[in-house]
């Protein structure tokens, strides 16, 4: 499939699902709803994770700052200024957050760098907490006047499908293009004349944007929203989770492993709520070591090498409970006799 | 012994026409039978799970159990198995919030209990309201939750102004001049914090010092040192389990010995009296508001939770928690599962609980006043006020064993 | 402030810098030796803590005795888990950047895991016993009995490991290690064996922990978390594989934490730490006890 038919397939694919989000409140029920907010909330975030982190190999688990801080801005500011006016707040916040954090952290890498960003939303939630609770005397805010349930899902929808058309558009620039440099071999990429800083504040940008949007949008579901909430480390981590075992560089990957693990989230939560959140420590683990790219890398082929693999191991096995020791044995006799 | 065929034909259309005639009656007898449903979250997992499992979900289960061992739930003279539906919500917002639409949205359950905490109750709070569902909250604590003035969702813990005043009442009815005060960054210990503050102006005791920390922090010992340098006549924490046992135990090693020592939450819990060990509890104040000497019913209550949970239930919110179920069955049976006419049951009459008298104005509980609970010789006796009180209290506490 | 007061401040943080010193000693082990950025050990040692838990009420067996129980059983896991999810690593992952990128995720997943499984069996109760909580006086000022156990205990445990890497041959191979993974292996170490070796004696060191906290602070499932952050903390001002480092870092990180709620708030420590955290990532990435010429 050349270029052309391949952008044909995910515009047609990315329309037929927004006509299917977009019909959801009409015939689903209340709670086929909820389950499709919480399904597009992680689709932007992991889509907009996988976007710059997946590609730059940079992990970034800052995403919880960037969601509070969306929802802070939103609770502060809902009663003054419109709906739409604050999502776009909230966004362009964290944007500017990250663009800061960016400048002071993007110059390091690997393990150094999910460190500090990790430490940075924890820096980011005890100041808040502190601020909030010796200057304005409270801890959390509540939100009164909150909007219909359908506009923060139709919201919601609206900042997924930006955010995947966002990475299918990002894909075919020459932006896009420096990401996957930068993520291949840095120092490369600058020889080449990409400027890795720029390009990097960008995309963590972006990532931040998106994060501080649906921050906002989600904010006023939960009526009262206080910083341990809002800064959970845990919608971090699942976001990440999710766009790795989807596949961080992929386009569908992040959607589909987004979907399947809100499905399977749910079902397990009535049966057994732990086994959900082992299954996806296993899942991780498992996918980390066999399935490094991701579940969308997933091919016909995948099976046939797994297969492969698994028949070679066990002949590997048989032969060294059984034959190998011949073999040294021959092997010995016959450097003594030389 | 053979019987021909003739009579086995017989016998089988005999069998035949009595079935036939059963289930004339069955379709009767199934509509008696069909199921109270009612639905609720409840945190198993997660940060909540502690609270939840002490306080709240063992009181559900035994409602259920004991209303169905007497036949089912009294509706109007008309008798109904309850049917619990009931999930996990992980101590996440946002499943809370899910469930609940679930149940009162699309499956219309005909009850609804409420889920553990502040945060969870103030976001099923406003969908209480929308969709008509009357809400008993036993562990849901904030001045803001009352203001939001929310019709159909009630709480039955005392909040922070009785408590506080009461505590503050007890400190000058005992001639405390000083105190410290400790509290958790967090909505419960600020709130109370204010309050407090509030209580003590005019009262002419003095504030020698108030720290607030982190849920979780390891360590107060330097703080309590300086408290210890102040010492004042008597220590309060707004704390939560894990730093009210983390107070306790650092207090004994330094050896801060105030004459009076309370602590929030945690102390009224059975987890308390086994870790610090009973004679190290002895003495000790917190958030309480009933035990089995309170009413022969709180008896009868701690007996059978006792008994069917296997545990013993707290001595503030399980208490609360109870009587809100004892409030609910009492609506049911008068009035039948009409929701408005529960809301309307609950909000204009006064109840007769375990607890006490129970009377709603707005969303507040005022029949129950703030109270304070001392441990003694291995029980947690309510000791303020006087008029309420199970035992003598016990104005200084020994040194910590 | 009076002389006996400061000692008494700087004493309490010292007791809790020994605590992190520990637990950061077996993480600075797998990551200075092996690039494994173990973020699940603190679940690890909330498993120790548990076990010590559950035979201390069932059996009554006193904690002090569970202390090896606790390092062999969490040492054994260690190997195996070193076996099952991190050797495939080393021969799937074309470059290190991306090693330590998959090992921090093959963590991430470890901790869900654990956490989860623990709870599972346990349940989300919180748990404590009573031991050895009666003051013992020490230079006037009283502390309580466990801690002073836990602080001796942990110090030794410290000084044990750094004496084992320094003065025997298993210590020198493993330093060796450290410094260059394909010298080490030309010279005749065995990396094969000695690095699910040391991963264990690192989950072991943290099982320890786990135990001894266990004496003094109550248990619940999510008890691993702050420990693991704090173990970061440490290892990043102690400097990356720097076992001599991560002591005093663990130490020191104890005392301004204790000077720090003393003179301001209890609610600054966490603000106090992070921003302790990130200064010395963005300034001296090697860490403030190591020479500047250790690569970062």
């Amino acid at each position: 499939m050349n270029d052309r038919q391949i952008l044909t397939r995910d515009l047609l694919v990315l329309f037929s699902l927004t006509g299917w989000g977009l019909s959801l409140p009409y015939f689903g029920s209340d709670f086929m709803v909820s389950m499709g907010l919480t399904c597009l909330m992680y689709i932007a975030l992991s889509s907009s994770w996988g976007l710059f982190c997946g590609n730059t190999r940079y992990l970034s688990l800052a995403t919880s700052a960037f969601f509070g801080i969306g929802a802070y801005t939103c609770a502060l500011q809902l009663e003054q200024l419109g709906w739409a006016a604050t999502i776009a707040l909230g966004a362009g916040v964290a944007a500017a957050v990250a663009v800061v954090m960016g400048a002071a952290v993007l110059h390091l890498r690997g393990t150094y760098f999910a460190v500090l960003t990790f430490g940075m939303t924890e820096l980011i939630r005890h100041a808040v907490t502190y601020y909030e609770k010796s200057v304005t005397g409270t801890v959390g805010r509540v939100l009164t006047v909150v909007p219909e349930r359908d506009t923060i899902y139709l919201t919601v929808l609206c900042l997924a499908v930006i955010t995947v058309g966002l990475s299918m558009w990002v894909r075919r620039t020459r932006l896009g293009l420096a990401l996957v440099g930068i993520g291949a071999d840095e120092q490369r990429a600058q020889t080449l004349g990409v400027d890795t800083r720029w390009v990097k504040l960008l995309g963590f940008a972006m990532t931040a944007a998106v994060a501080g949007a649906v921050g906002a949008a989600m904010s006023v579901r939960w009526t009262y929203i206080d910083p341990h909430t809002v800064f959970n480390p845990f919608i971090g981590f699942q976001t990440v989770l999710i766009a790795l075992i989807g596949g961080a560089m992929t386009l569908w990957g992040p959607l589909i492993a987004a979907v399947v693990f809100s499905l399977l989230a749910e079902t397990l939560r009535l049966q057994a709520p732990q086994v959900y959140m082992m299954s996806l420590g296993l899942l991780l683990i498992l996918c980390v070591l066999y399935l490094p790219a991701g579940l969308a890398s997933l091919r016909w082929d995948t099976w046939k090498i797994w297969r492969d693999d698994i028949r070679a191991w066990w002949k590997e096995r048989r032969r060294e409970w059984t034959g190998e020791k011949e073999r040294d044995k021959r092997r010995a006799r016959e450097q003594r006799l030389v | 012994m053979s019987q021909g065929p003739d009579f086995k034909q017989r016998r089988r259309v005999i069998q035949g026409a009595v079935a036939a005639s059963a289930l004339s009656f069955a379709p009767g007898l199934m509509a008696q039978a069909a199921p109270v449903r009612v639905g609720y979250t409840m945190s198993r997992t997660g940060p909540w799970t502690g609270g939840a499992q002490v306080s709240q979900e063992p009181n559900f289960l035994l409602w259920a159990e004991q209303q169905n061992a007497a036949g089912g739930l009294d509706i109007r003279g008309v008798k109904r198995r309850i049917e619990l539906i009931s999930s996990d919500d992980r101590s996440d917002v946002e499943t809370v919030v899910r469930t609940y639409e679930k149940l009162m949205g699309s499956d219309k359950v005909d009850m609804v209990l409420p889920p553990w905490g502040s945060n969870a109750n103030f976001a099923v709070a406003p969908l209480a309201n929308r969709f008509g569902y009357p809400f008993l909250a036993p562990t849901a604590l904030s001045r803001r939750l009352v203001e939001m003035k929310l019709p159909f969702f009630f709480l039955l813990l005392q909040q922070p102004k009785s408590m506080c005043d009461a505590l503050v009442d007890m400190f000058k009815a005992n001639g405390v001049r000083s105190v410290a005060c400790i509290y958790v960054d967090d909505l419960f210990g600020l709130e109370n914090y204010a309050a407090f503050k509030v209580a003590l102006q005019g009262t002419g005791i003095n504030l020698v010092e108030d720290k607030s920390y982190p849920g979780g922090v390891k360590d107060l010992s330097p703080v309590l040192r300086s408290i210890k340098d102040k010492n004042p006549d008597a220590f309060v924490g707004f704390t939560y389990p894990p730093d009210t046992i983390l107070a306790s135990r650092q207090s004994k090693e330094i050896g801060l010995n105030p004459k009076i020592f309370y602590a929030s939450v945690g102390t009224a819990f059975p987890l308390y009296k086994n870790v610090m060990t009973p004679a190290g509890a002895e003495g000790v104040m917190g958030m309480g508001s009933w035990n089995g000497k309170t009413s022969p019913g709180a008896k009868a209550y701690f007996d059978a939770h006792l008994a069917s949970q296997k545990k013993e239930p707290d001595r503030w919110a399980s208490g609360a928690c109870w009587a809100g179920l004892e409030i609910l069955t009492a609506a049911v049976k008068q009035v039948g599962l009409d929701r408005k006419a529960i809301r309307d049951y609950v909000a204009n009459s006064t109840h007769k609980t375990i607890i006490g008298d129970i009377r709603f104005q707005g969303s507040e509980n005022v029949g129950t006043p703030g109270t304070v609970g001392q441990w003694q010789n291995g029980e947690f006796e309510v000791v303020w006020p006087a008029a309420r009180a199970t035992a003598k209290l016990n104005p200084n506490k020994s040194a910590w064993k | 402030m009076a002389l006996g007061a400061w000692l008494e401040l700087i004493g309490s943080g010292l007791i809790t810098g020994g605590v992190y010193a520990l637990v950061a000693l077996g993480m600075n082990l797998q990551y200075g030796l092996m690039r494994i950025l173990n973020i699940a050990h603190g679940e690890f040692l909330m498993v120790g803590a548990y076990l010590t838990w559950m035979v201390h009420t069932a059996v009554g067996l006193s904690p002090v005795l569970m202390i090896p129980v606790a390092f062999l059983v969490l040492g054994v896991a260690g190997m195996a888990i070193h076996f099952l999810c991190f050797r495939r690593l080393v021969s799937t992952s074309p470059n290190l950047d991306i090693f330590e990128a998959r090992g921090l995720m093959v963590a991430f997943g470890l901790m869900f895991l654990v956490q989860n499984l623990v709870s599972w069996l346990w349940g989300g109760d919180l748990r404590g016993y009573d031991f050895l909580t009666d003051p013992v006086s020490v230079a006037g000022a009283p502390v309580a009995g466990n801690k002073l156990l836990v602080f001796a205990l942990a110090l030794l445990f410290s000084l044990g490991m750094l004496a084992l890497l320094r003065a025997t041959l298993l210590g020198k191979g493993v330093r060796a290690l450290m410094q260059s993974s394909v010298g080490a292996q030309l010279v005749g170490i065995d990396t094969k064996r000695l690095h699910p070796m040391m991963f264990g004696l690192g989950l072991g060191l943290s099982g320890v922990a786990g135990c001894l906290l266990s004496m003094a602070y109550t248990i619940a499932p999510s008890m691993g978390e702050p420990y693991t952050v704090t173990a970061l903390i440490v290892i990043t001002l102690g400097g990356f594989g720097s076992m001599g480092g991560a002591l005093l870092g663990g130490l020191l990180l104890g005392v301004v934490e204790a000077v720090g709620m003393h003179y301001t708030n209890p609610s600054l420590k966490a603000l106090l730490s992070y921003a302790v955290f990130i200064a010395v990532l963005l300034l001296r990435p090697e860490g403030l006890f190591t020479r500047k010429t250790r690569k970062a």
